[in-house]
């Protein structure tokens, strides 16, 4: 069996916006969600930015858990997919079977939660701690927290690839649906701010003081982020049997990895992850109109990705920018993120813009960012880009429904 | 290892011989060694491996005894080279990796060759002691930037592709105890979609006080009589139907099964009925038959849920099979377990325990509503 696999509901909930419509309104005011981090007690970081989701109620949003029992990442995970569902526009009876599952994929997991335990022990040792949060720790309850709220009986797989997770994701639901393995998928990430990895960042000397500048000259790096992403799959059948707005259809994905070093990112391996991105969608480079970055704003992740990007498209890319400009790094969640934001920007004809932008670094030359403003154009086929720690490379590969 | 003889099998559905994996390496570290030989010999002798482990950690335990692989010397194996900063995990996932991988050094080309590493939550002994560093250093951010890998949960296997050149298909799979079947899946998924032709699927989890103090608060509080406990198992596996003239099949993955039970927000423990639509769902799959399973091998730890699974076993495959329940002799290391179910029922099969080609099952489910099972065809003499 080989289905066309489709999108139709996306479910944001990002420091910028909440909501498809609020997020695609952020995208193109090109919206900054940093601010100054409340979450933990920034007290003694010399970088205090972030960009964290102040306004997360899960309550809100979750019909069916209890969100005293789940940690933020999980709440998340699965307010987000509620979200993609409603959006989807789904009977959600639909989803009560075991043809229907989840993926997300995370950095941190529920790390923030061991956080708070760790923080709880210093004096007294984890014997003086209160344990009953333990339970709220495995990385699994993301996509369990999913399959809980929206009934679904499939399988329920979180992915720990770091920083592309969710385009392993997103991935991962197109290979399930498009063999017939499973007919309906919650996809994308989720991840939460925390003080251990806001100061190993700053420790490696990623972190930016306060904007995040993607492919810019003088970019110092990363603003940590958070938030919850989700995208709602179907085959193309089921979408169109039931009269379903389609944001846009899946054409493909690769996957590889550097082996080569743990945080520095590989060009060549990054390339050879585009190829094998483009040849399993059936698309050539000059097909590609959009490419929706990693670009995290440390020097080192857009030197080389920029520069991949330019040779693999052979000195002609298409407009490339990067959202984390806006978000700051929401890490697991992030190419979730942009996947959201490439099919809003497949369906509503326009390009996310690079914010924090003034001047192209000079060694990355030709490549477009679409700097600080969105701009109209059409979108048939787009490519969002994925890496992460480890070289885990994730490349998903977005086509028009029209 | 080594299998001479081919297999002989019972006919098998189409869909079954289409997707079956071939186990062609396999490592094993266990509280009972650091090789494979180790444990297979442990766990067909019925020794265990509890122990006062209390005296390996600087941090107290919640009780003493535990299950830990004492003199684990990461250097020996791997080298000077990066093993001074590496975590336990890392180091448990290495050294296992190394051995599944022995037989594989013809295999030059490795851009098609990857990894699905199944965890828990990664080293959390790693990611506490870094949130520790930060409370407790003269500064918040100085933190140790070498180690900040080993906090976040792929490091293991990103490691293990590093060492190995492994450039394909990289995954890490936070299941918990049904982390490797649903790393199983993935794999077959992955092989079955020409986007890979080898990968190192299994699961590794380290003992630690963080996790000592975690089983106290979780499965202690379900009634678990097994301590915490430690582990890898990582299998090569490959399509049945291309494996190489010469190459070893130790075992089959014939077919697996993960699916979610409703537990109704945590108000509904029983999962049995679940397990056991898994379990028939992957019998049928294999083309198998409840009645030739000869062995299983089941999650028991002694919590209430044991005989969750225990009914949802019976209902399936009868009293008849052998049963097999690694946590009782190596500790309760969730995802490790799982996959050291597995090595368990490879080992009964290559040691020669098992009839040829026998049809074996493993089950495992998570406290969050994750229920799997799979079935495994074992492969000839050792």
């Amino acid at each position: 069996m080989s289905r066309r696999v489709v999108i139709t509901g996306v479910g944001p909930i990002s420091s910028i916006g909440t909501g498809a419509e609020s997020f695609h309104a952020g995208l193109t005011a090109g919206r900054s969600g940093v601010s100054p981090i409340a979450s933990f007690d920034s007290t003694g970081f010399p970088h205090v930015m972030a960009g964290e989701v102040h306004d997360f109620e899960p309550a809100r949003h979750v019909r069916h858990l209890d969100p005293a029992r789940w940690g933020r990442t999980s709440l998340f995970s699965a307010a987000a997919a509620r979200l993609a569902v409603q959006d989807s526009g789904i009977d959600d009876e639909l989803l009560h079977t075991g043809r229907a599952g989840s993926c997300m994929g995370t950095t941190g997991g529920e790390s923030q939660v061991l956080e708070q335990l760790t923080g709880e022990s210093v004096d007294g040792g984890f014997e003086a701690v209160d344990g009953t949060r333990f339970a709220q720790v495995p990385a699994a309850r993301l996509a369990a927290a999913v399959n809980e709220e929206l009934g679904m009986l499939g399988e329920a797989f979180t992915l720990a690839t770091a920083c592309s997770a969710s385009n392993y994701a997103v991935g991962h639901a197109y290979d399930a649906i498009r063999s017939g393995e499973s007919d309906y998928v919650i996809a994308g990430g989720a991840d939460s701010v925390g003080r251990w990895s806001h100061a190993g960042f700053f420790r490696l000397g990623a972190v930016a003081e306060s904007q995040c500048r993607p492919f810019d000259r003088d970019r110092t790096g990363i603003i940590t982020g958070e938030g919850g992403a989700a995208v709602f799959l179907e085959s193309l059948d089921s979408a169109t049997a039931r009269g379903a707005r389609v944001y846009a259809e899946v054409l493909g994905y690769g996957l590889n990895c550097d082996a080569n070093h743990m945080t520095a990112p590989d060009k060549d391996s990054i390339k050879h992850c585009m190829r094998l991105a483009h040849e399993n969608a059936g698309v050539t480079p000059e097909d590609v109109d959009y490419i929706s970055a990693h670009g995290t704003g440390t020097p080192a992740n857009d030197l080389t990705e920029g520069s991949a990007i330019c040779e693999v498209f052979e000195g002609s890319p298409p407009p490339t920018s990067s959202i984390k400009s806006m978000l700051g790094h929401t890490m697991g969640a992030a190419s979730a993120f942009s996947v959201i934001a490439t099919v809003l920007a497949i369906h509503r004809s326009f390009l996310p813009p690079t914010i924090n932008f003034e001047n192209l670094d000079p060694r990355i030359e030709g490549l477009d960012p679409v700097p600080n403003e969105a701009r109209d154009a059409t979108v048939d086929i787009a490519q969002v880009n994925g890496f992460a720690f480890g070289g885990n490379n994730a490349i998903t590969i977005f086509g028009s429904a029209r | 290892m080594t299998t001479t003889a081919p297999l002989t099998r019972p006919a098998a559905s189409p869909a079954a011989s289409a997707t079956t994996l071939a186990i062609t390496g396999m490592g094993v570290v266990s509280p009972f060694g650091d090789r494979s030989s180790d444990f297979v010999e442990a766990i067909v002798a019925g020794r265990t491996s509890l122990a006062d482990v209390a005296g390996h950690f600087d941090a107290p335990l919640p009780r003493p005894e535990g299950h830990y692989l004492a003199g684990l010397d990461a250097r020996a194996h791997l080298g000077r080279k990066g093993t001074s900063t590496m975590d336990r995990t890392t180091v448990l996932t290495l050294v296992a990796a190394a051995e599944a991988l022995s037989g594989h050094g013809d295999v030059v080309e490795r851009s098609r060759f990857g990894m699905v590493l199944g965890t828990t939550a990664g080293s959390t002994r790693s990611t506490s002691d870094y949130s520790l560093a930060t409370f407790v250093e003269d500064k918040p951010y100085l933190v140790n930037p070498m180690i900040f890998p080993n906090a976040v949960m792929n490091c293991a296997a990103g490691q293990t592709a590093i060492r190995h050149g492994l450039r394909g298909v990289n995954a890490t799979v936070a299941g918990g105890q049904t982390a490797v079947l649903s790393a199983l899946r993935y794999a077959r998924r992955m092989i079955a979609l020409d986007r890979a032709d080898h990968l190192l699927v299994g699961a590794a989890e380290e003992l630690s006080p963080q996790w000592a103090w975690e089983h106290h608060h979780t499965v202690g509080r379900l009634g678990a009589t097994t301590p915490a406990g430690e582990g890898s198992a990582l299998f090569v596996v490959e399509s049945a139907a291309t494996v190489a003239p010469g190459r070893a099949v130790l075992a089959e993955v014939l077919a697996t099964e993960v699916r979610t039970h409703p537990t109704r927000d945590g108000r509904d423990e029983d999962f049995g009925d679940t397990l056991a639509a898994a379990i028939e769902a992957a019998l049928a799959d294999a083309g198998v038959t409840a009645g030739d399973v000869w062995a299983v091998a089941s999650s028991e730890n002694g919590s209430r849920l044991d005989a969750h699974e225990d009914r949802a076993i019976r209902a399936v495959v009868g009293p008849d099979p052998l049963r097999v329940r690694v946590k009782h002799s190596l500790g309760e290391a969730r995802s490790a377990s799982t996959a050291l179910q597995l090595a368990a029922l490879v080992g009964l099969s290559t040691s020669g325990t098992a009839p040829r080609g026998a049809v074996m099952l493993a089950t495992s489910h998570t406290p969050d509503g994750s229920v799997g099972a799979t079935v495994l065809r074992g492969g000839g003499d050792a």
